[in-house]
């Protein structure tokens, strides 16, 4: 009966590899012809535009005179960007010539009073256009004869794109938890395995004395007396009578203990994997990973001084005066700056006040890369508390770590001087990194 | 009688064992125990780390971080002498043109931080830091946020390849356009190092 159960979990958790390698195999399969739609859309729209060539200028130069002079701020379409959308622009403006005039200079347009040129400088909120000088009658043209070509496939195209990029966004953030059978997996795996064959050995158990207790026939044939309620106690008593089962039980009990308050004592004053709920739903993944914006970007101090500072909301008006106003996270700054209160956003490490840790020391000094202590923050939707933060762990980095002695002659005697009773490189541990007092005082 | 009595206490005991021993396991949002909190929390004043409401400053929410007085000079400018031997100058980084001059800081200002190969380099992992993820690696105004955020302009464009010192130094400090005030977050010293390596990339 055991031997039996035993094959079939064998059998269960090779059924689960399996299942768990359709499903890998299925992600992969599903994002690669994602990938495959994006790109196909992405080569989609230049397809279109060679198909249906305008007259009037030469489309090629036209569009790669666009891309670097003016889709900074317009758009081919109807849509306002900065500027007005160029759809159909040749229709609204009053000639070809007003449109040369206006891209070389339109301020000296309106200052000459056209009517036309002063209707459109108001209406975008008197935004002054940038002036092209250099740009010849044939060169506009073309960037006339792209915009024409363009406005009606492109529109097309852009919103194809951004429901793949959406997609694909989707398909990103289900990557990386089926990413492989990493160790962990395998251990979880073996883990659950021991776990189910003791409970397994716990139900035998249980059905032994249950079935004992049931059944109302005796070894020797004769129908017991006794009520199921007695055989139940006689068979539990049974178990626990018996001196090899009482034992293994307390010796599992006492090691289960012994191993729980072990690791008690040593999580007391270690947040590891503290991710507290911040005000605002602020993610780093966003920010940092997809849109890569570099961490000193916000955290300007980390560079200069003892704390890598958490960024005013200046800094998040910056890209948020401008975009996704209309978000109701982002509207908490608004509301924040408007009443002139705090964001108080709540601090995930939280070193003691009895070691003194600075920012500029490790980030600037040392070239500690922000990863090293706080993890992965570019693929963190919230921040987590990676690292055990201990004094272990600081100790253990400043033996382990070379100074960077190159090119400094701040190192050069004590090089020279670490050369003569060691062979080692000069580690942080031998500058002083291991004294009491320099992170202790 | 009495044995069974124990084993229905040995079965509760482990029962209640189990339960306080999974019960006992941190949520994310839980700092943990603490040893000894008065070891842990700063009795001065920190900046960034409060506990309990600042009673002495009452009149801002009772908040730790303070406003400096006004008038107050910022560390970064008493560093005011710069480059070496002959080109040594001498320059306080204080920046007074208000934002809506552009005109006068083009025609005032020039770059008193000497051209060097070590200035640029500096300039690009500064240019890294605080530029490009809009205006891009090679200022073709081709980040992965200009995509979002439009209107990037490309340095080397006919209209910005001609821009000079002053220009791209004021730009930085008030904002033009869509693009907003950085010169809270970037040095003076830092901004015209970011200017020398502005002035490589119009070059395309």
């Amino acid at each position: 009966m055991l031997i039996n159960s035993k094959n079939i979990v064998h059998k269960m958790s090779r059924f689960y590899k399996l299942c768990v390698a359709i499903v890998l195999s299925l992600t992969l399969l599903v994002s690669s012809s994602q990938v495959k739609a994006q790109d196909a859309a992405a080569g989609g729209a230049p397809a279109a535009d060679a198909a249906a060539p305008a007259g009037g200028g030469d489309v090629e130069k036209g569009k790669s005179l666009f891309t670097n002079n003016c889709a900074q701020c317009h758009a081919v379409t109807a849509e306002k960007v900065v500027g007005p959308g160029l759809k159909g622009i040749e229709e609204r403006a009053p000639s070809k010539d007003w449109l040369h005039k206006w891209i070389r200079n339109s301020s000296a347009l309106i200052a000459s009073g056209d009517a036309y040129a002063n209707q459109v400088f108001n209406a975008n909120g008197k935004v002054q256009m940038s002036s092209f000088p250099n740009l010849s009658d044939a060169d506009i043209d073309g960037i006339l004869a792209y915009v024409d070509q363009a406005s009606k496939p492109a529109a097309v195209a852009s919103v194809a794109g951004a429901d793949n990029t959406k997609n694909a966004g989707g398909a990103g953030g289900a990557g990386p938890s089926t990413g492989g059978p990493s160790e962990l997996f395998t251990f979880v795996l073996v883990a659950l395995l021991i776990v189910m064959l003791l409970v397994l050995g716990v139900l035998l158990a249980i059905v032994t004395i249950l079935s004992k207790a049931v059944t109302p026939a005796t070894a020797d044939g004769t129908l017991a007396a006794s009520s199921f309620g007695q055989r139940l106690k006689t068979g539990l008593s049974d178990a626990f009578n018996n001196p090899t089962l009482r034992s293994i039980v307390i010796w599992l009990f006492l090691l289960v203990v012994t191993k729980a308050t072990i690791d008690g004592a040593y999580s007391v004053g270690v947040q590891q994997g503290y991710a507290p709920k911040q005000p605002i739903a602020y993610s780093h993944k966003l920010h940092a990973g997809q849109y890569k914006i570099d961490c000193n970007y916000c955290h300007t101090g980390a560079q200069k001084g003892k704390s890598a500072t958490i960024p005013s909301a200046n800094i998040c008006m910056n890209c948020h005066g401008v975009i996704k106003k209309e978000s109701p996270e982002i509207q908490k700054i608004y509301t924040a700056i408007e009443k002139n209160q705090p964001i108080e956003w709540v601090r995930v490490h939280n070193l003691p006040d009895l070691a003194y840790f600075n920012h500029a020391q490790h980030v600037n000094v040392g070239n500690v890369a922000c990863q090293t202590c706080h993890g992965e923050i570019e693929k963190m939707e919230v921040v987590e508390q990676r690292s055990s933060l201990t004094m272990g762990w600081c100790i253990d980095c400043h033996r382990r770590t070379e100074v960077n002695t190159k090119d400094n002659a701040y190192y050069d005697k004590l090089v020279a001087l670490h050369k003569k009773e060691s062979k080692d490189a000069l580690k942080v541990a031998n500058i002083g990194g291991l004294e009491c007092s320099k992170c202790h005082y | 009688m009495i044995t069974n009595h124990k084993s229905v206490t040995t079965a509760l005991a482990i029962i209640g064992l189990l339960i306080t021993g999974t019960s006992c396991e941190r949520g994310h949002d839980d700092t943990g125990t603490v040893y000894a909190p008065n070891m842990y929390e700063s009795v001065g004043y920190e900046p960034y780390r409060q506990i309990r409401p600042n009673t002495i400053n009452v009149r801002e929410n009772g908040l730790n971080m303070r406003l400096p007085a006004q008038g107050t000079v910022a560390r970064p400018n008493y560093h005011t002498t710069f480059n070496e031997g002959a080109f040594k100058t001498t320059d306080l980084m204080m920046y007074n043109i208000p934002a809506d001059s552009i005109g006068i800081a083009e025609r005032v200002l020039t770059n008193p931080i000497q051209d060097s190969e070590k200035t640029l380099a500096e300039g690009q992992v500064l240019y890294t830091r605080y530029c490009s993820h809009c205006h891009g690696a090679t200022g073709k105004g081709d980040g992965p946020v200009a995509a979002q955020y439009k209107g990037v302009p490309n340095y080397s464009a006919d209209a910005y390849k001609t821009m000079n010192d002053g220009h791209v130094f004021h730009v930085i400090t008030h904002g033009k356009g869509r693009m907003w005030p950085h010169g809270s977050q970037i040095t003076p010293e830092d901004r015209w190092k970011i200017v020398q390596y502005v002035h490589k990339l119009q070059q395309g």
